[in-house]
């Protein structure tokens, strides 16, 4: 584990801890616990395919993440503008069938569960932080609007293709749609084309 | 016996409980993302320089393991295929908006699912990336009259590799083994060569 | 922190194993679902089908209906817009080849049913090669159903029971009785006639709000 991830992990939910040199000859203090190690991400994996497994003998049907968005944006129009959203067809085509509540979507249920998995995971292996991941090339406002523009275009982008890398990457690539595979080939050409632009940010 | 799957599409239970079952799903979802790193915009990004891998490795075991688990379970006989969700074909839409979603991807750092879990470990960027998809996805709907038709475009259904590729099912999923495979030895080698020092400068004479 | 995890190869190595096995016998296997033999005893079946007991009318199949009859399957062979326009309520469309393949509910009681009802013989013969014996066919498909059920015209000699237990089953389905006075009493309507003034079965609205709610 690298001294910095170390240092990371002594900062870990915004308290300030002693240095190791401090830990060592102070009186005992409340140890704060090292990030643990990231699990292997083949077994990671295998895991997350026995779960979209689970989710087409249990559903008959896969996992995903970007048609949750679009339930919270049809529902939000839908009631800041509601003439507005039934005269549009992607609204009412999210509306039609009087799912206009976000808490019955089974989508949303699910990222629901994924926030609650995500931080327990984190929780457990000490790696929970409110801190803003970026390379020291760029600052923390400079990667949140990175992050922003990021998300609007895949926003767009998992609009158009219906899908994104979990709802098509996963669901379809299980499934051999050749939609899917279609997706995921173009978006890792979009993603090699767009990255030499944007090293900075990562160093 | 309970019968065959997939147990919902033969009315086995109701929508209550599709729904319970969506936040479980979603909760070993998130918990197996976070725990492979998915949940860090820098170690995520690594994918794209070639640095870590974790994505496709991680990505390709489970397309691979969710694959041939469909495979086996219908051959059993205790899944039936036909009544599991394929996602539809759009060929044009879908390439167009993966790369444009490859962009955004490369940009942020972060994908749809993942900006929850960065989100949910107290990550700001994962915010700012879930607030970018909400934006996206309005901004979508707003322009949906003026480009609902190409969104709609080149539809072929549930249209799958082995009617595509006119082989068999069972030839497809040995394919894509042997793909990711391949591609998690590279992935290795890729590492590999990331890790190794550079080379020392020559010192003149 | 680029490839700082925790890797366990011993594990790793050994669902590539299974990974390879899988896939190599997916490749032998060629298809997920195994070619199935049917097997049918023909004077048997001969037997059955000169006593028709090898189906069901609309009117029988009705009442069944009405009356909840326990582990009803109704199978409609029909295709995919057909069915979602109108389908006898309770129905589940089955194309053909599924039927071939379906898991079977042992316990069941299953009516299938297509248009004209060709389509809907051969399913009964091929569920009944696969063994199952509480399976009929409508004869007269769809249409007897809307001849029979949805818009029956019956003449004014009838008995006045029997037309009341007509008209209660026909309203029961949201259809219309009428009384006619000539003695051939039944003429197939046009298949929109009665058919769409039918409130759409509520399960149908039902199916179509499950498909378009699995879209990621």
């Amino acid at each position: 584990m690298s001294n910095v991830a170390a240092t990371a992990a002594g900062q870990a939910l915004g308290a300030a801890a002693p240095s190791r040199a401090d830990a060592a000859t102070a009186a005992p203090t409340r140890v704060r616990r090292e990030a643990a190690q990231y699990a292997s991400p083949y077994l990671a994996g295998v895991g997350i395919g026995v779960v979209l497994l689970l989710a087409f003998v249990l559903m008959g049907r896969g996992l995903g993440a970007s048609g949750a968005f679009s339930s919270v944006v049809a529902a939000a129009v839908s009631t800041a503008a509601p003439s507005h959203a039934a005269g549009n067809e992607f609204y009412s085509r999210y509306l039609s069938d009087g799912a206009a509540n976000p808490l019955r979507d089974w989508l949303v249920l699910e990222i629901i569960g994924v926030v609650i998995g995500g931080l327990a995971s984190a929780v457990l292996a000490g790696r929970v932080r409110w801190t803003t991941e970026r390379g020291a090339g760029i600052t923390d406002r400079r990667r949140l609007v990175n992050a922003f523009v990021g998300g609007t275009a895949m926003g767009v982008g998992a609009k158009l293709a219906r899908g994104c890398t979990s709802g098509l990457g996963l669901t379809g690539g299980a499934t051999l749609s050749v939609g899917s595979w279609l997706f995921v080939i173009t978006a890792f050409a979009g993603a090699y084309a767009a990255a030499p632009l944007l090293r900075r940010a990562w160093r | 016996m309970m019968g065959a799957a997939p147990f919902y599409e033969f009315g086995r239970f109701g929508e209550g409980t599709s729904l319970v079952i969506a936040v479980l799903l979603g909760v070993a979802f998130g918990w197996f993302l976070e725990q492979g790193g998915m949940g860090n915009a820098r170690k995520l990004s690594g994918q794209f320089y070639f640095t870590d891998l974790s994505v496709l490795k991680l990505m390709f075991s489970a397309i691979v393991t969710a694959m041939l688990g469909l495979f086996w379970l219908s051959w059993a006989g205790l899944l039936d295929l036909s009544r599991v969700y394929v996602p539809e074909t759009f060929i044009a839409p879908q390439l167009v908006g993966g790369l444009v979603f490859g962009a955004g991807f490369a940009t942020g750092g972060l994908c749809p699912g993942t900006s929850c879990v960065a989100a949910a470990t107290g990550r700001k960027d994962g915010l700012a990336l879930i607030a970018g998809m909400l934006a996206g996805v309005f901004v979508f709907g707003e322009a949906f009259p003026a480009i609902g038709r190409f969104a709609d475009s080149t539809a072929r259904g549930a249209w799958t590799l082995p009617q595509a590729l006119g082989l068999s099912y069972g030839t497809v999923v040995g394919m894509v083994v042997a793909v990711a495979l391949g591609a998690f030895a590279g992935a290795e080698w890729l590492e590999r060569r990331a890790e190794r020092p550079a080379r020392p400068m020559k010192v003149a004479a | 922190m680029t490839t700082d995890a925790r890797r366990r190869p011993g594990i790793e190595r050994m669902l590539a194993v299974v990974a390879v096995v899988g896939g190599a016998l997916a490749v032998v296997a060629g298809s997920p679902t195994r070619a199935t033999r049917g097997s049918v005893d023909v004077t048997e079946l001969a037997r059955i089908v000169e006593h028709e007991e090898d189906h069901v009318t609309a009117v029988e199949l009705a009442k069944w209906i009405r009356d909840d009859k326990p582990r009803l399957r109704i199978l409609d062979i029909r295709a995919d817009s057909e069915f979602d326009d109108f389908h006898i309520p309770g129905a589940t469309r089955v194309p053909l080849a599924q039927i071939a393949r379906m898991p079977l509910d042992s316990a069941a009681t299953y009516v299938l049913y297509s248009e004209g009802g060709t389509h809907a013989a051969q399913g009964w013969f091929l569920l009944r090669a696969r063994g199952v014996k509480n399976v009929f066919f409508l004869r007269g498909g769809l249409y007897e159903w809307l001849e029979q059920v949805m818009a029956p015209r019956v003449a004014s000699t009838t008995p006045q029971a029997q037309r009341d237990s007509i008209r209660a089953l026909t309203l029961w389905f949201g259809g219309k009785m009428q009384v006619v006075d000539s003695t051939s009493a039944t003429t197939v309507p046009s298949v929109l006639d009665g058919a769409l003034s039918a409130p759409r079965a509520p399960d149908a609205r039902e199916t179509i709000r499950k498909i378009r709610r699995r879209a990621c």
